[in-house]
């Protein structure tokens, strides 16, 4: 499901920064060179001041990655992009798919040296994700789980109101399991200062050293840790809220790693011969969603013309300087075992857009507009959120929209109010915006007719057919049965259009030249080796 | 003298108790909600839940009293966005732009005063146009745009000084690493009162010594340099000083954009994402704080008048 | 003693005599003044005219020609998204000329009247008036006003009734100051025994003295409104696309400030020469009147 926070345009950045000046190699073992710095530093930069509770409602971008690292879940992602064992040593499945059972790790301390059980686990799902009072970050997420029990000390039950065969991938996902002895009792979880801003207490590869309000967060290796004691001794993360400066930080070597959110910095990086520069493709889908709870694109002639029209190409070179990849469907090219590139894919056709919408029932008139059987122009409200390149991206729309007789009113608005009147009220006739999701095939919630009006399906599409595919692919786990439904899936939505899909963005990581360890890989994934970054000495 | 203080006070309160009200409404009366509540992936249940929780299901008024009762007694809430007491991330935020308005205040005092004596003592001269207009100068250019010519300049071609924030991690914080820091940033901030401290010195200074007794002064055959300091500077001081309190608010508000240009972590900064966010503990908190600054200040300010001038009585 | 008025550019003590030196006197003993009205003059004209014989679209988006250097059809080259820089702008200049302008507008108006009114009839409406406007210049300006466009948007009709607020005391200080000074001259009490009314006393006799001083104030009004609304469009509060001002230009410039640096100092240079002609200006008049008598 998706994970978007409405805070700053740039995301939590991680960065690698290997201060060579900090680095004094003091091995006892003098005899043979060590391939890595063991008391090296990395530097990274997040955009504002983060919070140590990732249930909270305020835990934005900025808290994602210092939380990866101090905290650990059930599962996380391997350097290709699955779920593997974390926390849990493995998993199955009851036949009905609505039990799953996980073995948890023996041998696991808490960062204050407390044994980690099935406790934690039960304490973190029945405690704060699944409790209604609470109105946890990512809930909804969980919302087919209906119980977590404990099985013994090691094991758990998660039990399913319906099959979920993403399961496992959602437990990577942003969902650390929180100590049960320290917070069990705790009235308000989101307001217990003492946990969330000063000492929070994980089981991952880095616990907290120190945090200057403002200023930075200085996380230092957990000599513990249960999978690979961290190869670098010190991560900070440096709160810098304005993406020229995280630039210019990287460049005059305060920082190890930038994630860089904004592809227009790239061609000014690229110029320092210290850094290198990864690419990736993130499973994050840029959309056009028209509401079909409005007749006129009911249609899905329309839609199709809607799509036709945009030269996405070259929308990808303005705005994001070619960093992206036209988009068909919501599985991205990241998910190699389920992406399918050959559904339909709309190249950019206005003639063939503007015969589309003839066929919906619109005329040409003198002026070139195009009209609807009562002479009126075909006008779309296009509310647009300000929010990283949404106004941009949305000016190009109207353009494009404009050229085949649409007439387009773009209305620019605060962040928040664009979510109170588009997502909650869906009192809008066309949006521009994203979805982040974990790597998996599952877009259900995005899709689903029983989503419309109240969920994630803000487009409010409605198709029972697409309905029983998602249905059926989440109710196994053969993984041939899934790509097959996935494929019948993306052939049926790249016909259908529910959405007017855009781009998926790359994900950029520079570093300097002394860093390594760090897979080519979104943000999430890297940050789940990071037992394995380290620096050159 | 102590009447003229009590009442002074009195009306800094009432104007307080007017700012809290009229900021209270407007942001209750904003749409979109607070960032907390409102998110693309939160749920209806979700956002009935946390509503419900941060106590905004009640009407304003109401709310406006809770938060009033608990503000008299130096509770000013929790922040929706840090999990936090307004007071404790006031508490550490408020210190780093009292450090930066400061020095900026101290450099454009330092600078502005000698300044504008000088154009003063040589009223219509080129130093005089040259001063005024540098002044002026400095009164036009966009703060935001120097900050980051600034940087691209001082920290990113030359490396003399950090690009942001106010430490360098894993260095100890001593004095000249701090002024490594505050340099770029004061300087900036300090073009926004600068140019009104040279104006106002000179302009006070120039009709000071245009005035009869220093006139008499000259004709007595004392030293230019004794009349000038002896008599006239006194006298020409009196109302710059009331122009320092009146550019304190002009601080606090240029610190908003010096303190997002140079990621300076102040309350300026803090106070464009609470409003932004609808934290609105927080943006109570910033306001009234600020609120309590700007009054305080007058009030000194009004005292050192009444120290400075014997002329000014109050009842 | 003089009196010293303070407003909060701190620009000059202002006494006010009546009287009228001709113009190309003004011209030679305040040549940065007149320098900066012909700019203005200029800038005006080309913002406003320029479009008739430079017919390049700010609008028109270009994707695949993104931050091209001048050449002949764009002469100052294309921004972020391949539109023409120059005619983008003129188009910008207007709504950045205007919002000041019309901002500068609600600040005399509200401030004259407030001032008027307070300074005249003296007493319970003085007191009210100038607490008012003393609690409104106790507040930072930069927090109400984001406190205001949080609120009630950022239309370009808000925008300018938030910064044209933001100024009213000002003007409301120096007006009431003035006609504080004026209403004891004798004209006013012989206006008086022949029988005119207060109001007419107050807007025909009394007020048109503070003329100069409300000139001056209005002018530098103009470049502080220019230069708040470019600050609120920095922060992404101002105006909003599809209009363009410069302050928002600067805003989209940032992120390119490493791969077209130019894109930021146009924009950003427009801001500073019009606010300094602007202040220029005032300053000429409050100097002028400053010396005279």
């Amino acid at each position: 499901m998706a994970r978007v926070s409405g805070r700053a345009a740039v995301a939590a950045v991680a960065g690698l920064a290997m201060l060579a000046a900090t680095a004094t190699p003091s091995l006892a073992s003098s005899r043979h060179k060590a391939a890595y710095n063991p008391n090296a530093t990395i530097t990274l930069a997040t955009n504002a001041d983060p919070t140590f509770m990732q249930w909270s409602p305020t835990a934005y971008a900025e808290s994602d990655l210092i939380n990866m690292m101090i905290f650990s879940g059930l599962t996380k992602w391997s350097a290709s992009a699955t779920p593997v064992p974390d926390l849990a040593t493995g998993w199955t499945t009851s036949k009905n798919g609505l039990t799953w059972t996980f073995q948890l790790r023996h041998g696991v301390t808490w960062q204050d040296g407390k044994p980690f059980t099935s406790a934690d686990v039960v304490f973190t799902f029945e405690g704060l994700v699944l409790n209604p009072k609470l109105g946890a970050e990512g809930a909804s997420n969980y919302a087919d789980i209906a119980s977590v029990t404990a099985d013994g000390t090691y094991a758990v039950q998660f039990h399913l109101k319906a099959p979920w065969a993403s399961l496992p991938a959602y437990l990577a996902y942003y969902a650390p399991i929180e100590p049960a002895h320290i917070l069990q009792g705790v009235k308000d979880p989101w307001t217990d200062t003492q946990f969330d801003e000063q000492h929070p207490v994980g089981t991952g590869p880095f616990e907290l050293a120190k945090y200057v309000p403002g200023q930075y967060v200085e996380l230092t290796r957990n000599p513990h840790y249960y999978n690979g004691v961290a190869k670098v001794k010190t991560i900070v993360f440096q709160i810098i809220p304005n993406a020229n400066t995280q630039a210019a930080d990287l460049l005059s070597g305060d920082l190890s790693i930038l994630s860089v959110q904004d592809a227009q910095l790239l061609a000014h990086i690229k110029t320092d011969p210290n850094v290198q520069v990864m690419t990736t493709t993130q499973n994050t889908w840029y959309m056009i969603g028209v509401n079909q709870n409005l007749p006129q694109f009911k249609n899905v002639k329309v839609r199709q013309a809607l799509e036709y029209a945009l030269n996405r190409p070259a929308m990808i070179k303005a705005i994001l300087d070619g960093y992206g990849t036209v988009a068909n469907g919501p599985i991205a090219p990241v998910q190699k075992a389920f992406y399918d590139p050959h559904v339909a894919s709309y190249p950019y056709n206005p003639a063939l857009a503007k015969k589309l919408l003839e066929q919906a029932g619109y005329k040409y008139n003198a002026q070139g507009q195009a009209v609807n059987a009562q002479g009126k122009q075909f006008t779309i409200n296009m509310p647009t959120g300000q929010y990283g390149y949404l106004v941009p991206a949305t000016e190009l729309v109207q353009q494009y929209w404009q050229a085949i007789g649409i007439k387009v009113v773009i209305n620019v608005e605060p962040w928040n109010n664009w979510i109170q009147q588009v997502v909650v009220k869906r009192n809008y006739q066309a949006m521009l915006a994203w979805w982040s999701t974990p790597t998996d095939p599952d877009q259900y919630p995005y899709f689903a007719s029983s989503a419309a009006n109240v969920g994630y399906n803000i487009p409010n599409y409605r198709n029972p057919a697409l309905d029983k595919i998602f249905l059926a692919a989440r109710a196994t786990t053969n993984l041939a049965q899934r790509v097959k439904l996935y494929d019948q899936a993306q052939v049926l939505i790249a016909q259908q259009q529910p959405y007017g899909f855009l781009w998926y963005p790359e994900d950029i990581l520079a570093t300097q030249s002394n860093v390594h360890g760090v897979p080519n890989a979104n943000i999430a994934i890297d940050v789940d080796q990071v037992n394995q970054w380290y620096v050159s000495p | 003298m102590t009447a003229y203080l009590v009442r002074r006070v009195g009306t800094g309160i009432v104007t307080l108790l007017l700012v809290t009200m009229i900021t209270f409404g407007l942001m209750s009366a904003a749409p979109g909600g607070p960032a907390v509540i409102v998110s693309m992936t939160t749920t209806a249940s979700q956002r009935a839940a946390l509503t419900a929780e941060y106590g905004l299901n009640q009407p304003v008024p109401v709310r406006y009293v809770l938060w009033l009762e608990h503000a008299v007694t130096g509770n000013l809430g929790t922040s929706f966005d840090y999990s936090e007491p307004v007071t404790s991330v006031l508490g550490q935020r408020f210190p780093n732009t009292a450090l930066l308005a400061f020095t900026a205040l101290a450099l454009s005092v330092i600078i502005g005063i000698p300044l504008g004596i000088a154009a003063a003592r040589r009223r219509g001269s080129l130093l005089d146009a040259l001063i005024t207009g540098f002044s002026t100068v400095g009164l036009s250019i966009p703060d935001f745009w120097l900050g980051t010519l600034f940087i691209i300049l001082f920290a990113v071609t030359l490396r003399w000084l950090p690009v942001s924030g106010m430490t360098t991690v894993g260095a100890p914080v001593t004095a000249g690493n701090l002024l490594e820091h505050l340099a770029m940033p004061a300087s900036v901030l300090c073009l926004a009162v600068l140019p009104n401290i040279v104006r106002f010195t000179r302009s006070s200074m120039a009709t000071v010594l245009d005035l009869d007794y220093i006139r008499t002064a000259h004709a007595k055959g004392l030293a230019p340099a004794r009349v000038l300091f002896r008599h006239a500077l006194k006298n020409a001081l009196i109302p710059v000083v009331s122009t320092i309190g009146l550019l304190v608010p002009a601080l606090l508000g240029g610190s908003v954009i010096v303190e997002s240009v140079f990621a300076w972590p102040g309350m300026g900064r803090l106070a464009v994402q609470a409003a932004t966010d609808r934290d609105y503990p927080m943006v109570m908190g910033v306001t009234i704080v600020a609120g309590v600054i700007v009054i305080c200040t007058n009030l000194v300010v009004d005292l050192l008048y009444a120290v400075l001038d014997p002329r000014i009585q109050y009842g | 003693m003089a009196r010293v008025m303070t407003d909060p550019a701190g620009m000059a003590a202002v006494e006010v005599e009546p009287s009228r030196p001709g113009l190309g006197r003004m011209v030679r003993r305040y040549p940065l003044a007149a320098a900066a009205a012909v700019l203005l003059i200029l800038l005006h004209v080309l913002v406003f005219g320029l479009p008739l014989v430079y017919h390049a679209s700010p609008t028109l988006a270009n994707p695949l020609a993104t931050l091209a250097p001048p050449s002949a059809g764009h002469l100052l080259g294309t921004d972020e998204l391949g539109r023409d820089e120059l005619a983008r702008l003129i188009y910008g200049g207007r709504v950045s000329l205007l919002v000041g302008l019309f901002a500068m507008a609600v600040s005399v108006v509200v401030g004259t009247l407030a001032g008027a009114v307070s300074g005249f009839f003296r007493g319970a409406t003085e007191l009210v008036v100038m607490r008012i406007v003393d609690a409104v210049m106790a507040i930072p300006a930069f927090f109400l006003i984001l406190v205001e466009v949080s609120v009630f948007g950022n239309a370009p009709a808000i925008i300018i009734l938030v910064v044209g607020l933001t100024y009213w005391p000002a003007v409301a200080r120096i007006v009431h100051a003035e006609v504080l000074k004026w209403r004891q001259r004798d004209f006013v009490e012989a206006g008086h025994a022949l029988g005119a009314g207060p109001s007419r006393l107050l807007f025909r006799h009394v007020l048109p003295q503070a003329t100069p001083s409300i000139l001056s104030v209005a002018i530098l009004s103009v470049g502080w409104s220019i230069l708040t609304e470019s600050g609120l469009s920095y922060l992404g509060l101002g105006i909003q696309p599809p209009l363009a001002s410069w302050g928002a230009m600067l805003q989209n410039a940032q992120t390119y400030i490493f791969a077209d640096p130019a894109l930021a100092v146009f924009p950003g240079l427009l801001i500073f020469l019009t606010i300094l002609s602007y202040n220029f200006l005032g300053n000429g008049i409050a100097d002028s009147m400053s010396h005279r008598g």
